[in-house]
């Protein structure tokens, strides 16, 4: 047994479950356990992975949402079983749904980035690194043709497809062409390395002394993005040797958990000056200096702006005469993003 | 909560059973709808059934339903036709007779003109697994496997696959395999074509053994036109067809190179694919074509690479952890290929430690010229981490780059910082990390030296830190000023000192301090053999008594043999053989390189050890309770007993001089003596020339050697005898989990007398006679000739827990024993302790 084939498909099976309940957990799981029994038996069968796309799972399984609780009110009609087979599952483009029909025809293409970033003490940037999506939502009556290209394709370092998009062109022109499924999906996932710098940067300072350990810490904008940066956020974990902390920051709140879990929410980062927080930790007595130092994760969101630089250059439709409204988003977000101390 | 499901927002949901009141209140409920026909009724029965089934689920005994179940599925609701499948594929397995009651309607039902109906009712079917129902499966799979509906052809071929496990021969007489290979090769469908493949491919294996024929069958499957129509399809196939797919492509043998390109080209697209599992199994097709091709092969390494390294970061931790130790085997088999990207094994804080650890390992793995300076600098970082064993496993990581001879100067320093950080856990680690680093580059030893004098012996606790400390001592003591002194201390410590490594370590350094130093180690040297051996661990003693006798015949033997000029050593020796890692590669994409240990090893009998005891455990009568009972009149006597023992003990422990009968510890009592009438006479002590110094005149060796020994044998107590707390407790919980944990201390053979074979007609009778030596059974099993018992003991006063495996066959009159103890040093005690106990075992 392939190990990734086991654990890519556990995933799956939880995001589905996730789809069709908003939420898995035992609660979730316990109130609908008709419907995880019937997605189980769909998606599984004596060990061998079947139907595990969720647009067609939707067909032969109506998720329990509030359409269908009124529609089942209205009519009467209240399996959430449809009454016939999907027909995708014997077309060749098994992702979609057999014939969806929309009186607005729409598709919105979302770059979604998470920067994944590790700042070492002198504030050298040891490795940053961006992780990226393509979400896409389509809304098309028929069976639509669609071409997305870059104006940039150069910068990404690897790629990853939705199976719907057709690998030649990708290959030979860097143009991703596919027959979408219906409703929202990933298109795609790349990786960009090997970046400059980070829009935001995180000065943490220790001194310790006698027993006690000054700290300091600074964020502020590096590189002004153009765009807010906001919903910051810096949390790190006090060492076990410290006794008691008492940190206070000019802007945003701080909080100490039991567990020394220490989170400044920070917000939006203010235009006039950079936001600090400081204050001492006392050490366990019999302790001089600090020997082991936090590392502080922080969080961040800019909207507006791929950080990688990546930017849609069009979307085309064919084979479908429709006219379409298209909308483009992007937006980055902190991954794994730390500064050591 | 959760919104719950539509049929049930007009009542609350399944409410909590109060037992079988409830159960015959749904019988009555179900009996009045089973029948009715107005609007509605649907809705109703929906909400009994979910009530039956959450009942079901929670273990309440819900079968004496089944009729009324059956009477209510009648209808044309789907959801109340899973709900009824569900309920009875749950009780047909335990109640074959209401089974047969559920053939009719299900086969009704596959007959549907719904062919999703059709579907579910045929995989109920098959699922039902009861074997005397067989016969009624083979219609209604014969007619699935030829339905117009694609939906009914999968779940009618995986049926097939359920038959042949149920009954093998009512499969092969159907002639089921031959049809589904004419639907493998045939069927539109893909998943239909995938799920014959999987199905056959298990038919075939199983079957291979008795008929040839489906052996040849198995063989086909890998041959040209095979693999060329299901590479033809690739596209077409779901995302878990095509990881089987290409399972059975990189078992291919393509016939010459071109054919190689084809497929590869073929698959390019497929690493491209967001399912890790295609891209890994894409990877292997691979890897596997080109093995005979060296230059193609690296190629491969390099095209592969970007999107296993994305696998790494996108993801969960538990896909990270199988890709990289897919990337550690690859690394182990091509080490430049990650070199220039180990930035990604950089360890982030959120990481859980087993992804960490791995890619620790990774980062040692990778590390050459160009970047040892950064992934040291990385490493160095993780040291001061709050995570104390990935900060240790970084320490070790360091020294392993250190030992594969990359920029060692930095190295060395850092390893050097790390000694003064004054934390004991990183002490400890480096202690043992210079220990290495000067085995091989025996040139550091100045600098190295320097810190390590620094280092108190007192603030080094750990055995094998401690050991290297000693080590170091012995090995540079002419560099170190006050290692006679520091080693002197030691020895008189000796019963402080727990650790037989570290005992054992000192007295050889003890031995090579003396060959540089003797005037100022003589001392030391009189007090460790003195101590070595009165030592109660055999191997201290041994050594001991060695060096003392080495001493005796020749001083310039001794040294010749225990200090001799050694050789930097070049390479350590690898832990895995590389015909065990090729096993590993050629069983790529499977729990092997997650393992590390080719399958074989987890999954043939007798390397499973311990994994299979806990099985066992649960098959065994425990009789930690059962004990009691049965004996308590027993009981009384033992203590009784335990009362006389208990003031016995207190004399041999007051006299050194006898041991415990309990205790066969090697008498000195004649050895000594005579050691100390021949005061060294012999002991050619003028050959300490080879030395380089002569001793002063005053301590002559005779003299302090003699001196020692008479104080050895006053002073140092004999081991007290090992005695068993007759009334020790252990629940089998506990048990389990120290079996698992315990490495095996001791594994031996006895023979049993005649008269106990006769009296071990059932386990009870040894159990109670082992249990009046103080050994406790807790678990015991098997039929004449073989028994198998779980016993374990405590040592009297101490927590010190032994465990015992015990397996007796009685046919041959042997017991095979295998104990594990908390005391590693007094096993062997146990074991004579036991052997005795088993051998009175049916004397009068």
């Amino acid at each position: 047994m392939p190990p990734l084939m086991a654990i890519e498909f556990l995933c799956r099976v939880a995001d589905v479950i996730n789809g069709y309940l908003g939420g898995l957990n035992e609660d979730s799981i316990k109130d609908n356990f008709v419907i995880v029994y019937e997605l189980l038996d769909e998606m599984i069968d004596n060990g061998f992975p079947l139907t595990t796309e969720p647009n067609i799972l939707q067909e032969m399984i109506a998720p329990p949402n509030i359409v269908s609780k009124v529609l089942s009110v209205v009519t009467g009609n209240s399996s959430n079983v449809s009454d016939t087979l999907p027909g995708s599952t014997a077309s060749c483009v098994p992702w979609r749904t057999a014939d969806p029909k929309y009186a607005n025809n729409e598709v919105y293409v979302d770059l979604v980035e998470q920067m994944d970033a590790t700042i070492n003490r002198d504030g050298v940037l040891v490795k940053c690194e961006i992780n990226g999506e393509v979400q896409v939502n389509s809304h098309i009556t028929g069976l639509p043709d669609l071409t997305l290209s870059f104006a940039n394709p150069s910068i990404l370092d690897d790629v990853r497809f939705h199976p719907c998009v057709r690998f030649r062109p990708w290959e030979s022109n860097q143009i991703l062409s596919f027959v979408p499924p219906d409703g929202q999906f990933k298109l795609m996932n790349y990786r960009v390395r090997k970046l400059k710098s980070t829009p935001i940067y995180v000065k943490p300072q220790l001194t310790s002394d006698g027993g006690i350990c000054r700290l300091n810490v600074m964020v502020g904008m590096r590189n002004d993005p153009g765009k807010t940066v906001d919903s910051v956020n810096v949390q790190f974990q006090l060492p076990p040797c410290i006794l008691s902390a008492d940190l206070t920051s000019t802007h945003g709140t701080v909080n100490i958990l039991s567990n020394k879990t220490c989170t400044w929410s920070i917000g939006r980062i203010p235009k006039d000056k950079a936001p600090s927080m400081s204050g001492t930790l006392v050490l366990e007595t019999g302790l001089e200096r600090l020997h082991v130092f936090p590392t502080f994760q922080v969080d961040f969101r800019i909207m507006g702006v791929a950080l990688s630089g990546l930017q849609i250059d069009k979307l085309d439709l064919k084979t479908v005469p429709y006219r379409f409204y298209k909308g483009f988003r992007a937006l980055t977000r902190a991954g794994e993003f730390e500064v050591r101390s | 909560m959760a919104p719950p499901p539509p049929q049930s927002n007009r009542s609350p949901s399944p409410s909590q059973p109060s037992g079988k009141s409830e159960v015959s209140d749904l019988k009555l409920q179900l009996r009045q709808l089973a029948g009715s026909r107005a609007p509605g009724t649907d809705d109703s029965k929906r909400d009994l059934f979910k009530k039956v089934i959450s009942n079901m689920t929670i273990g309440i005994d819900v079968s004496s339903l089944f009729g009324e179940m059956v009477m209510c599925s009648a209808t044309s609701d789907i959801v109340l036709k899973k709900m009824c499948y569900l309920y009875v594929g749950n009780y047909a397995k335990v109640n074959p007779d209401l089974a047969l009651l559920t053939i009719n309607f299900l086969q009704r039902d596959c007959k549907d003109q719904d062919p999703m109906i059709r579907g579910l009712a045929l995989r109920s079917l098959c699922s039902l697994r009861v074997a005397n129902l067989v016969e009624y499966l083979v219609g209604p799979l014969g007619s699935g496997l030829k339905d117009n509906n694609s939906y009914v052809r999968t779940v009618a071929v995986i049926g097939v696959l359920k038959l042949y496990h149920i009954s093998a021969t009512t499969c092969i007489d159907a002639d089921f395999p031959e049809t589904l290979k004419h639907l493998m090769l045939n069927d539109q469908d893909t998943q239909v074509v995938a799920n014959c493949l999987s199905a056959l491919q298990e038919i075939w294996t199983l079957e291979s053994t008795t008929s040839e024929e489906a052996a040849r069958e198995r063989e086909n499957l890998h041959s040209k036109p095979y693999v060329y129509y299901f590479l033809n399809r690739i596209k077409e196939f779901s995302e878990w067809a095509q990881c089987l797919v290409m399972e059975l492509v990189a078992k291919y043998i393509p016939s010459d190179n071109s054919e190689i390109f084809d497929i590869m080209n073929l698959l390019e697209d497929r690493l491209q694919h967001a399912n890790g599992a295609v891209v890994l199994a894409t990877t292997k097709v691979f890897l596997h074509l080109t093995l005979s091709m060296a230059d193609v092969h690296q190629q491969v390494y390099e095209r592969i690479k970007a999107p296993l390294l994305t696998q790494v970061s996108s993801g969960s931790p538990e896909q990270s952890y199988a890709i990289l130790s897919h990337l550690h085997l690859l690394v182990m088999r091509a080490p430049y290929i990650f070199s220039s990207d180990y930035k990604h094994f950089y360890c982030q804080y959120n990481e859980p430690s087993y992804v960490k650890k791995l890619k620790l390992e990774m980062l040692t793995a990778v590390a050459n010229e160009s970047n040892t300076y950064e992934i040291v600098t990385e490493l160095c970082e993780y040291a001061a981490n709050v995570d104390i064993p990935i900060a240790r496993e970084s320490i070790r990581a360091v020294g392993k780059i250190a030992l594969q001879q990359y920029d060692v100067n930095a190295i060395v320093d850092r390893l050097l910082q790390f000694l003064e950080m004054e934390k004991d856990y990183v002490t400890s680690e480096a202690l043992v990390l210079v220990k290495d680093l000067l085995r091989k580059y025996p040139q550091w030893s100045q600098d190295c030296i320097a810190v390590v004098g620094n280092i108190s012996s007192n603030n080094v606790q750990e055995p094998k830190a401690k050991a290297a400390l000693i080590w170091m001592l012995g090995e540079y003591s002419q560099d170190m000023h006050d290692a006679p002194y520091v080693l002197e201390s030691l020895v008189e410590n000796w019963d402080e000192e727990h650790s037989a490594e570290v005992r054992l370590h000192l007295l050889t350094a003890v031995m090579k301090c003396f060959f540089k130093r003797p005037p100022e180690t003589q001392k030391a040297l009189g007090a460790a053999l003195a101590a070595g051996l009165a030592d109660f661990h055999q191997d201290v003693h041994d050594r001991a008594l060695f060096y003392y006798r080495l001493l005796q015949y020749n001083v310039s033997v001794a040294e010749s043999v225990v200090n001799p000029p050694k050789q930097a050593v070049s390479v350590f020796a690898d832990t895995q053989s590389s015909e065990v890692k090729d096993r590993i590669f050629d069983e790529f994409n499977s729990l092997s390189v997650v393992y590390q240990k080719p399958s074989y090893m987890f999954t043939d009998k007798e390397h499973r050890g311990t994994l299979e005891f806990s099985d066992e455990l649960g098959n065994l009568s425990i009789n930690a309770e059962t004990g009691d009972s049965v004996v308590p009149a027993q009981r009384v006597e033992e203590n009784d007993k335990d009362l006389l023992l208990s003031t016995t003990e207190k004399d041999d422990v007051r006299d050194p001089g006898s041991n415990g009968s309990a205790y066969n510890a090697p008498s000195y009592n004649g050895s000594v003596p005579s050691a100390t009438s021949q005061p060294l006479a012999d002991l050619a002590f003028s050959s300490t020339g080879a030395t380089g110094q002569a001793p002063a005149p005053g301590l002559a060796i005779d003299d302090l050697l003699g001196l020692d020994f008479s104080v050895g044998t006053a002073t140092t107590p004999s081991p007290p005898p090992l005695t068993l707390n007759p009334k020790a407790v252990l629940d089998p919980g506990t048990f389990q989990q120290k079996w698992r944990q315990l490495p095996i201390s001791l594994s031996e053979e006895y023979s049993l007398s005649p008269l106990g074979i006769a009296s071990l007609v059932t386990p009870n009778a040894l159990l109670r006679h082992m249990q009046s030596h103080s050994i406790q059974c807790i678990a015991s099993g098997g039929q004449s000739p073989n028994f198998k018992f779980f016993f374990f003991a405590q040592k009297a006063e101490e927590a010190s827990i032994y465990l015992v495996e015990c397996i007796i066959n009685t046919s041959s009159a042997k017991s095979q024993i295998k104990i594990k103890a908390d005391d590693q040093s007094s096993s062997q005690a146990f074991s004579t302790l036991f052997q005795s106990a088993l051998s009175k075992f049916g004397l009068p």
